[in-house]
């Protein structure tokens, strides 16, 4: 294991001011609630914008529709919209890590099919790996395709499928061969299922706030073609683990209470709040810069063909618990009781974060699973 | 031990080596039980590491402030107990930059400043008078490095420790942090190059310090690695629990987050202005620090509160240096008057500007 700290390019600051300049002026400060985070509001419109320049699926190859740009390019861009609050919900699974998923393993006709239009920002994806009784011991997962003429019958239910009620895809753990005693990982494929498929019922699992996130997708009969398949059949396990390092330990792990913090500093200027938020501040800014470079970093090893599965569960984890320290700092702080009616932004928003961020460290693998992960690839280095 | 960007292999390799020869558990539990260790001083000097960034005609060893900081890094992870930093890019820079020779010897400095001294100047000499305390390794220095200012000129004195009263003192780590009394002592003085002040001391002796605990950690995180993977209980490696996991892995973060804070700072230094990138990785190293030495000594049981296996080593000095040139308060109060004149819009820009969006 091994950060390097690395720095931005003149051409990647350049990037950076772009995306500033545009956020400037499509979503001015005081124009638009902020949203917290990857869970953004889906706006189409706002990734149809995104997506003319360039700047969703960039790091797929030109051939494909994509930019050919870097992991730290889209790093940069992801950064931006995220401390920014913009709501890049409706392309942010499918920039993030389907259309890696579709490049690196999918046939040229499922690239022709869905790059170009991951890239144009039209086509919202779902994932399809949890189940009612395989959450975080994953391949335990049962739902069946079982083969038929041309395709395959999808029998079982995925729960917690993001905007699966919005979405037009969704990317799906599947099990292709019954499992064998002493081999859970064998068996598993990958299929892209179309959520608009008859005998597919997508019922809503209420979020605690009563907001309308989770899903249960529920597959009875489902006939999905075999050009869906994606990657070589029974090798779903180890594709999902290679995706889950594009998941991990981006800025969508750190970033989320940023508005927050923004809008206090705000909301605090010139008042009798200032100083107290000065003495918080300056663990805030260090703590942001520290672990924004080790993300960073592992964002430049993408760059050089690395897969840095260790380093960015390491990330991972370190970031969503600050997420929601920082929450709890500014809780304490901030002698407010503060509701989600407030007239205050800040206070809207930090009611927001007190009731959602729980999820921050559960979501996209538990930090207990991703200890045990980097736990285990600690173990090789000298000591 | 994995190469360090913008500095020469050869350097890594050679004083990791140099360090794993002379700087064993005996070694330094016998340095802190006399109070110094000649012959590592010795060893080390041999190499010319300790005046790496001072230039050679200035009678250094030439490089640059990274090579000094990654010697620096490698001394914490080694524990070598001697005083490195205070000879080469506290000590020695000062003298370098004032026009003083520099002394074949280890050289200090007074890391709280001189507020307790009183000082005046005739001619070439001055005259300081006062007590300042946590002196590091005063004993065995051959020259006391005083930065101190003087009707609004800052001079930098050359003191012989001889012409001082000392009085051994040490930090939690049993490392010399001694007592000097000066008693109207006169020594050779001369002014500093222009930023060489007391503001840019504070600074630069917390980028020594960040980069102390930075190589500390390191060595924590990975004793740890290796103690739970060998110690079984239940049957099994202690690692295999995931109650201990979690130490494994904070340990692990807390070490790369503090190498990657000290390494950046130092990028930075060595260019130019750093106020920021500095007083973050002080700041991250002090908090690193504390939550590493929890995680560290809890995943070692009761083994890792005895004299006989090495953790201390590096547990006690880093409770030590998360103190020294300015704890959590001195460096937060700092980052958040930074950040709270930037105003919200300028936030964000500060945390990936650092130091360039404030000068």
């Amino acid at each position: 294991m091994r950060f390097t700290p690395t720095e931005l390019t003149e051409e990647e600051l350049g990037l950076q001011q772009q995306v500033r300049d545009f956020l400037q002026e499509e979503l001015p400060p005081g124009s638009h609630e902020p949203c917290l985070g990857m869970a953004a509001n889906k706006d189409k419109a706002f990734s149809l914008k995104m997506a003319e320049r360039g700047w969703v699926g960039m790091a797929l190859p030109k051939e494909w529709g994509g930019s050919d740009r870097t992991a730290v390019d889209r790093f940069i861009v992801v950064e931006e919209m995220l401390r920014w609050g913009a709501p890049v919900g409706h392309h942010w699974v499918a920039d993030r890590q389907t259309g890696n998923v579709i490049l690196k393993f999918g046939t040229g006709e499922q690239r022709e099919r869905f790059l170009p239009a991951i890239c144009r920002g039209e086509l919202g994806f779902s994932i399809g790996m949890s189940e009612p009784d395989s959450g975080s011991d994953l391949a335990s997962v049962s739902t069946k395709a079982e083969p038929t003429t041309g395709g395959w019958i999808v029998n079982g239910t995925k729960i917690w499928t993001s905007g699966a009620h919005e979405n037009d895809w969704f990317v799906c753990l599947l099990r292709t061969s019954p499992m064998e005693d002493g081999n859970k990982h064998a068996g598993l494929s990958q299929i892209l299922v179309d959520l608009k498929s008859p005998g597919l019922e997508i019922s809503p699992i209420p979020f605690l706030d009563g907001s309308h996130h989770f899903n249960e997708v529920t597959f009875n009969e489902v006939f999905v073609p075999d050009i869906n398949v994606v990657g070589d059949l029974g090798m779903g396990w180890h594709q999902n683990t290679t995706e889950m390092a594009y998941e991990r330990g981006g800025p969508d792990r750190w970033l989320s209470p940023f508005s927050t913090v923004e809008q206090l500093l705000r909301e605090a200027k010139g008042t009798e709040l200032e100083e107290t938020v000065a003495d918080l501040f300056g663990e805030l800014v260090a703590r942001w810069w520290g672990i924004r470079n080790l993300s960073l970093s592992v964002a430049r090893l993408i760059d050089t063909g690395d897969a840095p599965s260790i380093e960015s569960s390491l990330v991972k984890e370190m970031g969503t618990r600050y997420e929601q320290e920082v929450v709890e700092k500014l809780v304490h702080l901030i002698d407010l009781e503060y509701s989600p009616d407030s007239d205050s932004l800040f206070e809207r928003l930090l009611a927001q974060c007190v009731v959602t961020f729980p999820g921050n460290t559960i979501r996209g693998g538990t930090i207990e699973i991703l200890r045990s992960v980097a736990s285990k690839g600690l173990k090789g280095l000298p000591a | 031990m994995t190469e360090t960007s913008g500095v020469d292999a050869l350097i890594t390799e050679t004083a990791d080596r140099l360090f794993t020869q002379i700087c064993d558990h005996e070694a330094v539990q016998n340095a802190e039980a006399v109070g110094a260790a000649p012959e590592i001083w010795a060893a080390f000097a041999e190499t010319g590491f300790p005046w790496i960034s001072i230039a050679e005609d200035h009678g250094g060893s030439g490089g640059t402030l990274l090579d000094s900081l990654e010697v620096l890094r490698l001394v914490g992870y080694h524990a070598a107990p001697i005083p490195a930093a205070e000879t080469g890019m506290l000590g020695g820079w000062l003298l370098a930059n004032s026009g003083h020779e520099i002394p074949e010897g280890p050289v200090t400095v007074l890391p709280n400043g001189t507020t307790n001294i009183t000082a005046s100047v005739s001619g070439a000499q001055v005259t300081l008078a006062g007590t300042c305390v946590r002196v590091p390794w005063a004993r065995m220095a051959e020259r006391i490095a005083v930065l101190v200012e003087i009707d609004g000129r800052n001079m930098v004195a050359s003191v012989d420790p001889n012409d001082c009263v000392i009085q051994p003192m040490t930090n939690m780590a049993g490392e010399p942090r001694d007592t000097v009394c000066f008693d109207a002592v006169t020594a050779p003085a001369a002014p500093s190059a222009p930023g060489v002040d007391p503001a840019a001391f504070r600074f630069r002796g917390a980028l020594s310090r960040a980069a102390l605990m930075a190589g500390a950690i390191e060595k924590m995180s990975q004793l740890t690695v290796s103690y739970t993977n060998d110690r079984v209980q239940f049957g099994r490696p202690v690692a295999r629990f995931q109650a201990v996991q979690q130490h494994l892995v904070w340990g692990a973060q807390d070490a790369a987050l503090a190498r990657m804070a000290a390494e950046t700072a130092g990028r930075e230094a060595n260019r130019g202005s750093a106020f920021f990138e500095i007083a973050a990785a002080k700041l991250i190293a002090n908090q690193a620090a504390a939550r590493a030495t929890k995680a560290c000594h809890q995943a070692h049981g009761a083994m890792g509160m005895t004299q006989e296996y090495p953790l201390h080593h590096y547990s006690r000095r880093l409770w030590s240096w998360r103190k020294e040139y300015g704890g959590d308060a001195e460096w937060g109060r700092w980052l958040g008057n930074a950040a709270v004149s930037q105003g919200a819009e300028g936030l964000y820009p500060l945390i990936t500007g650092g130091s360039s969006v404030l000068s």
